[in-house]
């Protein structure tokens, strides 16, 4: 399904100009859950706004596909018709856009892009109704402008809600549990895992081993200096945790 | 006849001043268009008109071959008045509450040294013809009355004098679509003690026409001056308010948003005195300017000593430059000498959140749609007080203009 291969990366402009990923490969199949862990400044952020394609993030060579489609190539909007979602580390407020009139911009937009009818009305609403109540998020949040006002779990809880509106084939999820208390990273792992099947692949990125609890993943990678440093089942994540990064990264060099 | 003599008249204006000449003007004409002569077509020397050369703009009255391209669906019940240029047309069925005539003969502009546009209206209308209207408010008129501006060959006037008595209600709709090489319009509203106006303005002309649309509104005790303007500009196009609050406890909402294509200027400027204690000012305008387009806000409150205590006034302008090469130019000011006021202003001339753009685009909104999306919603923000039944259709206008940009 994904699939990186030795991809390089660099970030910023000019002199400012760094290299970030520095051959990373990694395939995640369909239907599996792949978690990254690392250290600050190992790549992790990057490496989902390579995948998705922001500016100011370039890869330089290697290649990243998903079912062979070359991601690279592609406009962000793209990518997303594609079936590829980010749920940000930091989720963006969009003023006087309220989230009804945006999700259902954003599926029609990639239903267009790939040649599908748009989502009827009666449809859109049931659905944002019935997810909605899997996520705690009542009609009022939904009528507010994306995410302005927001609290972070808030925030958070709408990423899963466009997540579950969009059904991407590919998820990245972005420390989707910073700022989550227990009983929200619980609402959220639910709704993540109401989507787990075997056609969909996921990456989940943190930095701790809580969220791990709730998402089990099929694989850990550790990622260190722009590339996979270890791969191992989900007791690495446990590893980690109790080892610490230094642990792992002084047992690879 | 003799008038005063501009100094080094250009063309456009020794047109005037022969237009002029052929009318038999009242005296308060008479000193309308002296008071023009002092200034002429404003120009770029003069502060107030810096960013917008009606002199240079204007260097020939001439006829201009255009089409409005907006057609407003007006609500069913609302009364209309047609000007084509020359004169208005008035329905024969009013409300009850509202009392409209073309008045001939003069009527005095209390404010024709500080604008010199509206005092070229005055001395040009109520010759002949039916091109200026009382128009008398002495209900809680239901029904909206609308104003519809079309026509008028090289040069149009037209002023219309509202009077809004005690505890009376109009609300207006005013489309201003062009038609004329250059067209200068007043407006001017006298609200009695708690009477109050709720009016929208849309305005659009071809990159050909000047046009200059001047309003002034006196507040009494506790009336509500209510005010949406969208301008698409034209050649240059000017949209002047002055009003005054004179008495205690007065409201006025000042909103408008320009949206400016390549070739276009639109220029909001608005002085607002605080001349009673306890009055309120609330004003948001905001703007968005493609490449080759001109956008100017003027702002002022002016607070006196002791008159002026207790004001409660925010001014906020912010505008969007679409693309490189769009120009805005603002210049907010708050003149205050009364101690005990709370006034505030906030200026922000920008481009769009790139976070915000690569956000929609990951969701699947391309680009391009994507910067409509966010304009149209920064724009519309401006646009939420407008008469009910039109504010989606000024919505939908500047949602086809965003559209059309970013075809280009």
């Amino acid at each position: 399904m994904l699939k990186l291969d030795n991809l390089t990366a660099d970030v910023g402009e000019g002199d400012g100009r760094k290299t970030i990923l520095n051959g990373l490969s990694l395939e995640v199949p369909a239907g599996e859950v792949h978690a990254i862990m690392g250290p600050n400044g190992a790549g992790k952020s990057t490496l989902s706004y390579v995948l998705t394609g922001r500016d100011g993030y370039e890869a330089t060579s290697g290649a990243a596909t998903l079912d062979g489609d070359d991601l690279l190539e592609m406009e962000p909007d793209e990518r997303a018709a594609a079936g590829l979602f980010l749920s940000f580390q930091y989720p963006v407020e969009i003023p006087g856009v309220p989230v009804m009139t945006f999700v259902r911009a954003a599926i029609n937009a990639q239903r267009k892009t790939r040649g599908e009818d748009e989502i009827s009305a009666p449809d859109f609403i049931k659905k944002a109704r019935e997810i909605g109540q899997k996520l705690n998020i009542d009609a009022d949040m939904l009528k507010r402008p994306v995410n302005v006002g927001f609290s972070g779990g808030e925030k958070k809880r709408l990423e899963i809600f466009q997540m579950m509106m969009m059904e991407p084939r590919f998820a990245i999820l972005d420390e989707t549990d910073s700022g989550l208390d227990i009983d929200a990273l619980k609402t959220v792992a639910d709704g993540v895992n109401a989507l787990r099947n075997e056609d969909r692949g996921m990456l989940v990125i943190t930095h701790y081993q809580r969220l791990l609890d709730h998402i089990k993943p099929d694989r850990v990678h550790v990622l260190a200096k722009g590339r996979i440093i270890k791969s191992g089942g989900p007791e690495l994540a446990l590893q980690l945790e109790k080892e610490g990064y230094d642990g792992i990264l002084g047992e690879v060099a | 006849m003799t008038t005063t003599a501009l100094k080094n008249p250009s063309e456009a204006e020794r047109q005037l001043t022969d237009l002029f000449s052929q009318q038999k003007p009242e005296a308060s004409q008479k000193a309308a268009f002296e008071a023009f002569t002092r200034s002429g077509l404003p120009h770029r020397r003069m502060e107030q008109w810096k960013w917008t050369d009606v002199r240079q703009a204007v260097s020939r009255l001439a006829t201009v071959d255009t089409a409005a391209d907006t057609s407003i669906e007006l609500p069913s019940d609302a009364i209309e008045l047609r000007f084509d240029g020359s004169a208005w047309t008035i329905p024969d069925k009013l409300s009850e509450g509202l009392k409209i005539f073309a008045k001939s003969g003069g009527h005095d502009f209390a404010q024709a040294d500080a604008l010199p546009l509206g005092a070229l209206a005055s001395s040009m209308t109520g010759h002949s013809g039916e091109d200026m209207l009382m128009i008398e408010v002495s209900a809680k008129v239901d029904q909206p009355l609308v104003l519809t501006y079309h026509g008028g060959g090289a040069a149009a006037f037209s002023r219309v004098v509202f009077v809004v008595r005690k505890d009376c209600h109009l609300d207006l709709f005013e489309h201003y679509s062009g038609g004329a090489g250059f067209s200068a319009f007043l407006a001017e509203f006298g609200l009695a003690e708690n009477a109050s106006v709720d009016r929208t303005v849309l305005q659009e002309s071809s990159r050909e026409e000047v046009t200059a649309i001047t309003t002034t509104a006196h507040l009494d005790a506790k009336a509500t001056f209510k005010q949406t303007a969208l301008s698409f500009g034209g050649k240059l196009c000017r949209m002047e308010t002055r009003l005054e609050h004179q008495g205690e406890g007065a409201e006025a909402t000042l909103n408008g948003a320009y949206l400016v294509a390549s070739g276009f200027h639109t220029d909001f400027t608005t002085h607002v005195t605080h001349g009673a204690e306890s009055c309120v000012t609330s004003q948001l305008t905001k703007g968005a300017v493609a490449d080759g387009g001109r956008g100017v806000f003027q702002g002022k409150f002016l607070v006196p000593r002791t008159v002026g205590q207790f004001t409660d006034a925010e001014m906020q302008h912010q505008a969007l430059l679409l693309e490189n090469g769009a120009e805005i130019f603002a210049k907010p000011e708050l003149e205050i000498y009364a101690d005990d006021v709370e006034c505030e202003h906030g200026n922000t001339s920008g481009q769009l959140d790139d976070d915000a753009l690569f956000y929609m685009q990951q969701r699947g909104i391309p680009k391009p749609e994507a910067r409509a999306l966010l304009t149209e919603a920064f724009i519309a923000e401006a646009l939420g007080d407008a008469l009910k039944g039109v504010r989606d259709q000024l919505i939908e206008a500047t949602r086809r203009f965003l559209r059309n940009q970013g075809s280009n």
